[in-house]
């Protein structure tokens, strides 16, 4: 057992430079297989084989109420032609640019939240749980309350010094930001938890070794909990990438359907949800579904390969 | 106070169908000789209304019993698809104009024709503009069960404060304007009227009343000089000031500024009416009347249909209660519950009654000069396309003239995949 | 004495940061509160009102009397349990086999599972119902929690929990000549108790408030959970927001108590190092 993190994590450097590991036992091989087969299992009922399914559907031009004819790659075509598919590319990168910001902010929570011997730190940890538990509709009522041109809070606020009155989820240049924020803020909670497990799991005595050699909560953090809550940091910047390439709800909920600047905030699955279930267009709504989720198994792919840059692992 | 109590019943109501199935032990299954129809809809308000129905045809048809399934508006139309193709949707359901001509060219409604005819069905008693709605290649497929207008909905309190004559009969569009640019107090954030983008209620009126149409031979009409021309008249009211523009009425639509009496003038349905007496504000000082005349006197008219799934395996009871839904008796008990106007001629006096502060009459006088509401086989396609295109023009922006030829151009692409 | 004042400048300073926090985090919630006490017409009113105009209780009444609110409450909570209870089992095994076992197609298959989170979820709710109704589930509990039973989020987070434990504490239990699933259930596993805790409270939270699919497969009142139910509150032009909001916020008390159960499972760090081992 290592005390410290920095030879941990030259250990696990080490662990793999001496890859490749020699020919795993295949009765070991055989447990291994017996662990994963039950969700294994599951995985092939519910989603592999409806992704197989689905994957078939976006070749053919799929009835509303059932049947399809082949087309080949017609949809995957059109959606590669349509234009309001790449404004919502577009759009979704920008989402997921500052959907990011949640992970530092969580972690600077976390942090805290962890301080021992603070005060009020149970109310506090039940506080910060109180976004998930509010029904999705009440945010979007009071986001828009706050964000309402004519009389919502933050003109007001603004008014006082000075700011012009401004409509934040109709004009297009500020719509995506406003958005954003409230991806922003719904996320934190979430990745909070997580964080918390994460930082739970370090053992104290990091800690008591390094005050002892006289470090500031500062340093602690940085080459304490930083280091060791990597692999959980990873997780979560994979997570949070690939949910906010998704970002669909939010939007559907603040922005309506007649707001000047729908086109402008549309997101890849918002459009994916319009084409499947409004306009029945579902072979062109799979296929953008599987180009979207190549997408993202790619800069999937790219976090893994960059993680053994940065992640340590135990 | 009266909305309280207008909700509360439309709310303990809504819970009935759903204890009610609660207590069902046999459920949906044919126990002892009964047939049990399931009856699918989304509206939580009418559900009282449909339980006096129900109850008026069990008692005819002691040998039948209809239970409602009440499916949210948001998730009606996905639940109702998947259902479909599993075939476990309920053996009669409501339709909307929008989406029966995808149902119907998809053959999952049953054909209504012959048994119209074997049953006599008093089909004739219904506007003529709402059963064809419900008719695609010469067949009938839904009898209409209500319907609405649009009407023009007026504060008397703003407009003696201003000092001017109410809305009548006689308005014309430049009556509308005049009056608009009156009423509008920008000191305490009153308009005169508000062109919201609002298909049913604003844009296709507009387009209609200027002499333009929305969709005709399978043509998009948004080109057209005239529905420019309606359209523009809406956007010019934004562009002075005089309504709000669309950007500030994402958040507080039309209909809630004119509840809060922050708007003079609003379009609105006669479906709404129970909404607006509920206001206290409304009910003492709100009036209503028939929209004015551009170059033609004109409102759009809409109302839901009933319809049987082709995949049902109780079609015969199913029918009946159909039947029973399109006649006189059925027509009268839904008009007295007071939330909808029924669709059967001369059965509307009891919902007349229910608010006599309103002039509710002008909503079926505008019946015999009523557009149905426009709709192809792929409707929702070339609908999305209007807000987006229409945005900038109703914010205040300008340039109404381009986004509607642009809008018809796409309309007309879209209208042409869906016959291909 | 100097050091002592930064101590509580600091200790201050992080009061202040947090409490602005929680403010931000519980406004909205607060708002769901006000809003349940308004009335209707004071909802939709221009300009809004912040606090009610007169405090109106009557619509947690009203709740009770417009669901079969028990009923709902008892299909969530079965939902919910299924489905936290599955993902806590299946993803714990298959994580613990991605992290800490070597086969062959390892990687591949990691990678597999977890494309199952790169498609939107709407995308396989088509073929998802054709399942459940081959299996004759329509309208039944287990409806509403078997696809959600297996999860790649789950899996992912647990795999990355059992990476960061250090590797002596499994060679240890080896030589004592412990087998696999030993070694997993009693040596492993409740070291990442807290990635557990927090699984559970992500997937219970999830499911509490699944709605797209609860509504598909389960178009039953009685077999409804209440996320569902509170959306046939949802009017075409208007929805009763004060008993909508007074209904979700009974509805979260159960999450809440959750919460504050499972917490202590993932907040501090335990004392003890793994140095047992």
């Amino acid at each position: 057992m290592s005390l410290f993190p920095a030879t941990a994590a030259a250990k696990a450097a080490d662990r793999r430079a001496t890859k490749p590991a020699p020919r795993p036992a295949p009765r070991g091989q055989r447990a291994a297989y017996g662990f994963i087969a039950p969700l294994g299992i599951g995985f092939a009922v519910f989603y592999f084989w409806p992704m197989i399914q689905t994957f078939y559907f976006s070749f053919t031009e799929f009835g509303p109420f059932g049947g399809h004819t082949w087309t080949g790659t017609d949809n995957y075509a059109r959606v590669l032609r349509d234009v309001t598919v790449w404004q919502a590319l577009g759009n979704t990168l920008i989402y997921c640019g500052i959907g990011l910001v949640a992970l530092p902010l969580a972690i600077v929570v976390a942090a805290l939240l962890n301080r021992r011997g603070l005060r009020g730190v149970a109310v506090y940890r039940a506080l910060y749980f109180v976004p998930f538990v509010t029904l999705p509709v009440a945010v979007g009522l009071v986001w828009n309350w706050l964000y309402n041109g004519d009389f919502g809070l933050l003109n007001e606020i603004l008014g006082w010094f000075g700011v012009d009155r401004h409509y934040w989820v109709s004009d297009p240049s500020t719509a995506v930001l406003a958005i954003g924020a409230v991806m922003v803020w719904s996320t934190t909670g979430y990745y909070l938890i997580i964080f918390m497990a994460g930082i739970k799991a370090i053992p104290r005595d990091y800690y008591e070794a390094a005050e002892l050699d006289g470090a500031g909560p500062l340093r602690r953090f940085f080459t304490i909990t930083l280091p060791l809550l990597s692999p959980t940091l990873f997780f979560a910047s994979v997570i949070c990438m690939i949910q906010s390439l998704q970002t669909f709800d939010l939007i559907y909920i603040m922005m309506g359907e007649k707001n000047p600047a729908v086109g402008d905030t549309q997101s890849v699955v918002g459009l994916f949800y319009k084409w499947a279930f409004i306009e029945n267009a579902q072979g062109a709504a799979a296929a953008l579904a599987f180009l979207l989720m190549l997408l993202i198994a790619g800069l999937t792919y790219l976090q893994f390969r960059l993680q053994r840059k940065w992640v340590h692992y135990g | 106070m009266r909305r309280r109590t207008l909700l509360c019943s439309g709310l303990a109501a809504a819970s009935a169908p759903v204890l009610a199935a609660c207590s069902d032990e046999g459920g949906s299954a044919d126990g002892g000789g009964r047939t049990t129809v399931s009856y699918g809809m989304w509206d939580p308000a009418q559900v009282p209304g449909m339980k006096k129905v129900i109850a008026a045809f069990e008692e005819q048809h002691p040998d039948i019993s209809v239970r409602i399934e009440l499916t949210p508006w948001a998730s009606y139309w996905t639940t109702l698809k998947t259902s479909m193709r599993g075939g476990t949707a309920p053996d009669v359901f409501w339709m909307n104009a929008v989406n029966f001509q995808l149902y119907a060219a998809h053959d999952v409604l049953e054909p209504l024709t012959e048994h119209i005819a074997h049953d006599r069905t008093p089909v004739d008693r219904h506007p003529e503009q709402l059963v064809r709605l419900y008719s695609y290649d010469g067949v009938q497929y839904g009898l209409p069960k209500d319907f609405d207008t649009i009407g023009l909905w007026y504060n008397k309190a703003l407009f003696d404060k201003a000092g001017i004559s109410y809305p009548d009969t006689t308005w014309t569009w430049d009556d509308l304007r005049d009056a608009a640019a009156e009423l509008t107090n920008p000191r305490e954030r009153v308009h005169g009227f508000c062109s919201e983008m609002q298909r049913q209620i604003v844009l296709y009126p507009a387009i209609h009343a200027a002499g333009g149409y929305v969709l005709r031979d399978g043509h998009s009409g948004f080109g057209d000089e005239r529905s420019v021309e309606g359209l523009r008249f809406l956007t010019d009211m934004i562009d002075r000031g005089w309504s709000p523009p669309q950007s500030a009425m994402v958040e507080n639509i039309g209909r809630v500024r004119f509840w809060s009496e922050k708007v003079a003038m609003v379009h609105d349905l006669s479906a709404m009416a129970g909404q607006m007496y509920a206001v206290p504000a409304l009910k003492d000082h709100g009036g209503v009347t028939v929209l004015p005349q551009g170059r033609e006197h004109t409102t759009i008219i809409h109302g839901l249909a009933n319809v049987i799934s082709a995949k049902s395996d109780k079609k015969a009871a199913a029918w009946k209660f159909v039947h029973f839904m399109a006649g006189r008796r059925a027509a009268e008990i839904q008009a007295a519950s007071g939330v909808t106007i029924s669709s059967y001629a001369g059965t509307q006096d009891a919902w007349l009654k229910s608010m006599p502060e309103f002039d509710l009459k002008h909503f079926i006088d505008m019946e015999k000069y009523g557009v149905p509401y426009p709709s192809s086989k792929n409707t929702a396609v070339w609908e999305n396309l209007q807000y987006p295109l229409l945005g900038a023009a109703f914010s205040g922006k300008g340039g109404i003239e381009d986004a509607a030829r642009t809008l018809g151009k796409q309309m007309d692409r879209a209208l042409k995949e869906e016959r291909s | 004495m100097a050091d002592r004042r930064r101590v509580n400048t600091g200790s201050l300073a992080t009061h202040l940061v947090l409490s602005l926090g929680a403010l931000v985090m519980v406004f909205p919630f607060l708002w769901q509160a006000l809003t349940a006490l308004k009335s209707l017409a004071e909802v939709s009113k221009v300009p809004p009102t912040f606090l009610p105009d007169d405090w109106n209780w009557s619509s947690f009444d009203e709740v009770f009397t417009a669901l079969p609110f028990r009923e709902m409450l008892t299909n969530s909570a079965l939902a919910t349990a299924g489905r936290t209870a599955g993902q806590l089992v299946f993803c714990s095994l298959a994580a613990y086999a991605f992290a800490r076992m070597r086969f062959r197609g390892r990687d591949l298959l990691f990678g597999l599972f977890l494309s199952v989170l790169m498609v939107p979820s709407s995308l396989l709710v088509l073929p998802q119902y054709d399942i459940i109704q081959q299996f004759g589930l329509l309208n039944s509990t287990p409806a509403l929690f078997l696809p959600g039973m297996f999860s790649a989020f789950g899996t992912f987070l647990l795999r990355q929990a059992f990476l960061a434990l250090p590797k002596e504490l499994e060679e240890a239990a080896r030589i004592d000549g412990a087998g696999s699933f030993r070694v997993f259930w009693s040596v492993m596993l409740p070291l990442i108790r807290p990635a557990l805790a927090a699984l559970a409270v992500i997937t219970a939270m999830t499911a509490w408030n699944d709605l797209l699919w609860p509504l598909i497969v389960n178009t039953d009142p009685k077999t409804m959970p209440i996320s569902a139910g509170l959306t046939s509150l949802e009017g075409q032009y208007e929805t009763n927001y004060p008993v909508m909001m007074a209904g979700s916020l009974i509805a979260s008390l159960p999450m809440l108590l959750v919460y504050v159960f499972l917490q202590r499972h993932f907040v501090q760090s335990v004392a003890f190092s793994g140095s047992k081992g």
